[in-house]
């Protein structure tokens, strides 16, 4: 009867609910999990650890004052460390802990991280006045305020901090000044200076400079050169502002270190702040991560330009594919004789959206650029020859290949909405007295573009993630500037750019300081995800709006 | 006067005058088919159909699902040309033009012959623009001759009072009588002389297909009308001639009276009376 | 061309049912009439008093059998919309017991005759014309309710054409009772009561005629009433429906 009874529980299809709903369990829970993993890493980056002071002693060794951020505990085999040549006894015990202490202050020691074994840490404490200097260079700086020297005036003691927050705030208003002016006003003139240089190369090729024109053209230069050298001393003045303050530390091991105020970036005291205070160094730490440009090869500072190429890309992405897609698709849903050539055709397609990537940017690197860019150069910009302009990688490569990888997607969905509209509308149209071409404008299409949304949503999911294709055409780990700016002609097609899926690879692979990285990367991939995210739901957005509007006889 | 006597309200012009009688040999014929086959590659669907329909009458064809009669509708205004395999053998003339010959401009050709569908089919835009469609593709934008048009064949459709208030409201919001009611305000508003209704009342509810069939009563004093129906009461109440198809063939055509009281033919009389084939 | 099985092929056996149903019922209505004819005829011959009884009794029946067939035949025409043949079956077998009905009644009335002239006492002269016109006219009623059974149009012709005849029977017959009520006024009334029976014969005639008629519209869908017997026959010769 046992046995009975299983059959008919099988027969009730339960078994089946039971695996369907599990199945939707396991994917949730994966994909929950994966975001709260990177969630967790790529966030707690950003929260100012304690600082800890501590005596450490490697047996036979004389005691040395440690003072860093402890990173990560883990057990490593006692045999591993005796291998490493370390003096511990792997009889004594199979597992030690060790810890990664970040010790910072890496122009004095050559590296951020120290691996330490936990068992010789003595007299662990957290002394309130350590401070860390986040600076442009060389990595946070732990260790204690000596004095600041302000304008000549060296200011000690307690004061010194004092003036130390006025200065350092001093300090990031010249930076921004200098910042503005090196990117705006002088990245102005030097766009100018350049296109006078292809101006003046353009004329000599066509052998039409005439001493006129150099003369006009110098002219032209020379006004260019006066207000660079106005800018220039301005430059300098404030270089020298900038450069006016410093402060004076002692390091974990007693050396003491002038850091000029134009190196600091934040000074804070991490064991002196309480829960608020942290809560607002965390996010603006955050914010800096998302606004900011990178600094240090990448591994600190913020990764605002790769948002924004990525953006850019995805934008510039859609705007080729969608009407290429479009089209194709009503070609062959609309206008082509249906047979074995659109079958074909259709089949081919199909298989497109299955190869693999990297077989995208190889055909982007060898048709797009070196084909079609390098023969526009020669015909259109042989002035700035032997440098190309569109025979490199650049923005528009980029996303002419990815539009080339997701047009199949868009073709398919846009086809799918194609055969979906009820043949009586088209009737409806043309049985009113309206041609092919005027039904398809007035009725179909707009009654398509949920299914061509779909696509596209399709398509910027695909192309928001995909690097490796993007490493061949037009990709830089960095970029100087965005490739859209005020200097004209303010959309740069040509430039590389930077791109999130790549700034990962580069930070996680290819940084100096893989360890010091390690939690950017889950950062920017999380960020890599909101942004693909809110692509997305944008675009979804829109089609429910479309399909709402045009949600016609569906019944 | 009592409401019982009002449901039956008397026609006067009842009592002198005498009733004028369909005949075939007084009217003028709208739509003039002298021979036509039409072939969906090699199967052949209508068998050199010959039928001439009357200006200003109310003809319609009836049968078995199958029998060519959608076919032969489609015909009349070019529909079938949207079937790849279809191939059609012979003439139609509309006042005298043969719509079959070369060079005839097909969207004209659809003004003049409009059509409505089994199914309502308005599109998924406001009631206004529905109507105002067909005089849009005709390249009138003038806003007074729009509303205007929008209004007299809301008016003709019976539909005007229902949905004045709520013109620019999405046109998906009416009921499936008030669709199928704007399809056909959508269809005159461009004024074609011929309108061919494919099973109009099919797919709605007896009252709406009540008003239908009121609106194609009124509706036959400007326009030459042929309906396809299932339904044979349906095509007794509404239509001055009826044919009767068969296998692609016309059986039988003649005034609605007679056919349906005393059909000439034994399978006209089968069908009609319900018997087997 | 319809005949009797064709109401059996209906693709709705319930429709089969309830037309069968009808025409059973009408035949049914037919037989008692013409038994009602027969029996008025041989209480008025043969002075039975008692049977005329039962003749005017039996009456009643036959209306409520013409209420009951024409509700059927309403609710036929409500509920199935009959067509063609159909509703030219239901139509005429309405007008059919209309005129059946009227036999019915004439029958009645012929029995209340003979009833008067078994009181007063027999009439001296009359009762020859009455057993051959009322023979005749029984035979008509038969024959045209034969007609409805078999859809027989020929049948139906003849029994239009026997009216005429009648008439004149009844014509030289009026005549003859005239001039005898002339020469021997003392039995007026009593000739006056055949006077009656004669009329009423011939009016039953008239109706079977009017079955007649019926049953060439339900089978040739044209009306033949009110046109010559010339014309009808015209009608009837016409090809039928092509096969």
């Amino acid at each position: 009867m046992k046995q009975s009874n299983f059959v008919t529980w099988f027969k009730t299809g339960s078994p089946w609910v039971w695996m369907n709903a599990g199945a939707v369990a396991i994917a949730v829970i994966m994909t929950l999990g994966l975001l709260f993993l990177i969630a967790v890493r790529g966030l707690s980056h950003f929260w100012p650890a304690d600082v800890m002071e501590a005596e450490y002693t490697i047996p036979g060794q004389p005691t040395i004052t440690l003072l860093g951020e402890v990173t990560t505990r883990e057990q490593v085999p006692t045999e591993r460390l005796h291998g490493a040549g370390l003096p511990v006894d792997p009889e004594k015990s199979e597992f030690m802990q060790r810890e990664l202490l970040k010790v910072g202050n890496r122009d004095l020691y050559g590296a951020d991280f120290r691996w330490i074994v936990a068992d010789w840490l003595t007299d662990e404490r957290y002394p309130e006045d350590v401070i860390a200097i986040e600076r442009r260079e060389w990595g946070n700086f732990y260790g204690y305020l000596l004095n600041v020297s302000q304008d000549g005036k060296v200011i000690e003691g307690e004061q010194a901090k004092q003036a130390l927050g006025a200065s350092v705030e001093r300090a990031e208003g010249i930076y921004k000044e200098i910042h503005s002016l090196e990117t705006g006003a002088i990245g102005k003139i030097n766009s100018e200076l350049e296109r006078i240089r292809l101006r003046q190369r353009g004329y000599e090729l066509d052998n039409a400079l005439t001493p006129d024109l150099q003369a006009e053209l110098d002219a032209e230069a020379a006004v260019q050169h006066a207000h660079y050298a106005e800018l220039e001393t301005q430059l300098v003045d404030l270089y020298t502002a900038f450069n006016r303050d410093s402060l004076m530390a002692r390091a974990m091991d007693g050396q003491e270190k002038r850091i000029s105020m134009s190196a600091v970036v934040r000074v804070f005291q991490p064991n002196a702040m309480g829960v608020p205070e942290k809560m607002g160094h965390y996010f603006a730490k955050l914010w800096e991560f998302v606004s900011a440009e990178p600094r240090e090869a990448n591994t600190e500072g913020g990764v605002f330009p790769a948002i924004f190429g990525t953006v850019m890309m995805v934008l510039l992405m859609s705007v080729i594919v969608t009407p290429f897609g479009v089209l194709a698709a009503v070609y062959l849903r609309e206008y082509a004789k249906q047979g074995v050539v659109t079958r074909i055709i259709r089949i081919a397609v199909n298989n497109l959206a299955g190869v693999p990537s990297i077989v995208y940017g190889v055909f982007g690197l060898g048709f797009f650029i070196y084909f079609l860019g390098g023969n526009i150069d020669q015909l259109f910009f042989p002035e700035s020859l032997p440098s190309p302009t569109l025979g490199t990688g650049g923005l528009l490569w980029a996303s002419l290949t990815l539009a080339l990888l997701t047009v199949p997607v868009v073709i398919v969905a846009t086809e799918e909405g194609l055969t979906r509209i009820p043949r009586s509308l088209r009737e409806g149209s043309l049985a009113l007295g309206a041609t092919k071409s005027e039904t398809l404008w007035k009725v179909i299409l707009p009654m398509s573009s949920p299914a061509m949304m779909t696509g596209l949503i399709l398509a910027v999911a695909r192309a928001a993630g995909e690097v490796a294709p993007l490493m061949l055409v037009g990709v830089v780990k960095l970029a100087p500037t965005l490739p859209l700016n005020a200097n004209y002609p303010y959309l740069h097609l040509d430039q590389k750019f930077m791109h999130l899926g790549f700034h990962i690879y580069d930070v996680g692979f290819q940084s100096p300081n893989v360890e010091a990285a390690r939690p950017l990367v889950y950062a920017t991939a999380l960020l890599l995800v909101g942004v693909i995210a809110s692509l997305n739901f944008a675009a979804v957005a829109i089609r429910n709006h479309l399909r709402e509007k045009y949600k016609a006889l569906e019944n | 006067m009592s409401n019982s006597t009002k449901t039956h309200a008397m026609d006067m012009s009842a009592l002198g005058r005498p009733q004028q009688d369909m005949n075939m040999d007084q009217e003028t014929i709208a739509l003039d088919v002298p021979g036509l086959s039409l072939f969906y590659d090699a199967k052949q669907a209508l068998h050199n159909v010959s039928i001439k329909i009357p200006r200003n009458r109310v003809t319609a064809f009836i049968g078995p699902s199958g029998c060519g009669k959608s076919t032969l509708l489609r015909c009349f205004n070019r529909m079938n040309d949207l079937v790849d395999s279809c191939r059609v053998d012979g003439q139609i003339l509309l006042d005298g033009q043969d719509i079959y010959a070369k060079g005839v401009n097909v969207s004209e050709l659809r003004r003049r012959v409009g059509m409505v569908f089994q199914k309502p089919n308005p599109f998924p835009k406001s009631i206004y623009e529905n109507v105002a469609y067909g005089l849009r593709i005709q390249g009138v934008n003038n806003k007074r001759t729009l509303d205007e048009a929008v209004e007299w064949s809301l008016k003709g459709a019976a539909l005007w009072d229902e949905v004045k208030d709520r013109l620019n409201e999405s046109a998906l919001g009416l009921s499936g009588g008030q669709q199928q009611r704007l399809v056909i305000a959508r269809t005159i508003a461009v004024e074609p002389e011929v309108l061919l209704l494919d099973e109009p009342a099919s797919a709605l509810d007896p009252i709406s297909t009540l008003k239908i069939e009121e609106l194609i009563n009124e509706l036959k004093t400007k326009f030459t009308i042929v309906i396809v129906t299932h339904n044979m009461q349906q095509a007794a109440r509404v239509s001055d001639y009826t044919a009767f198809m068969y296998m692609g063939e016309l059986i039988e055509f003649g005034d609605t009276n007679t056919l349906f009281t005393n059909p000439s033919k034994k399978q006209t009389e089968d069908y009609i009376t319900g018997r087997y084939g | 061309m319809p005949d009797k099985e064709a109401f059996n092929q209906h693709i709705s056996q319930q429709f089969n049912a309830e037309l069968e149903e009808i025409r059973t019922q009408l035949l049914e209505m037919g037989g008692l009439v013409e038994k009602q004819i027969n029996d008025a005829i041989v209480a008025l011959i043969e002075g039975d008093a008692k049977l005329a009884e039962q003749v005017r009794e039996k009456d009643d029946a036959i209306n409520q059998m013409e209420l009951d067939i024409d509700q059927e035949c309403m609710r036929i025409l409500a509920r199935r919309q009959p067509a063609a043949s159909d509703l030219r079956l239901v139509i005429s077998i309405t007008k059919i017991i209309v005129d059946l009905e009227r036999i019915g009644d004439e029958a009645s009335k012929i029995a209340r005759r003979a009833i008067d002239l078994v009181e007063t006492g027999q009439a001296p002269k009359g009762y020859v014309e009455c057993r051959h016109i009322g023979h005749h006219v029984r035979r008509m009623v038969q024959e045209s309710l034969d007609a409805f059974a078999r859809m027989d149009t020929d049948q139906a012709f003849s029994v239009a054409r026997e009216d005429k005849s009648v008439d004149q029977e009844y014509k030289s017959a009026m005549r003859e009772m005239i001039t005898f009520m002339m020469e021997d006024p003392r039995s007026i009334t009593r000739v006056l009561n055949i006077l009656w029976v004669l009329r009423s014969l011939e009016r039953v005639g008239d109706h079977a005629r009017n079955v007649a008629e019926h049953v060439i519209y339900l089978v040739k869908g044209t009306d033949v009433r009110h046109i010559g017997l010339k014309r009808m026959e015209a009608e009837i010769r016409k090809e039928g429906k092509a096969e």
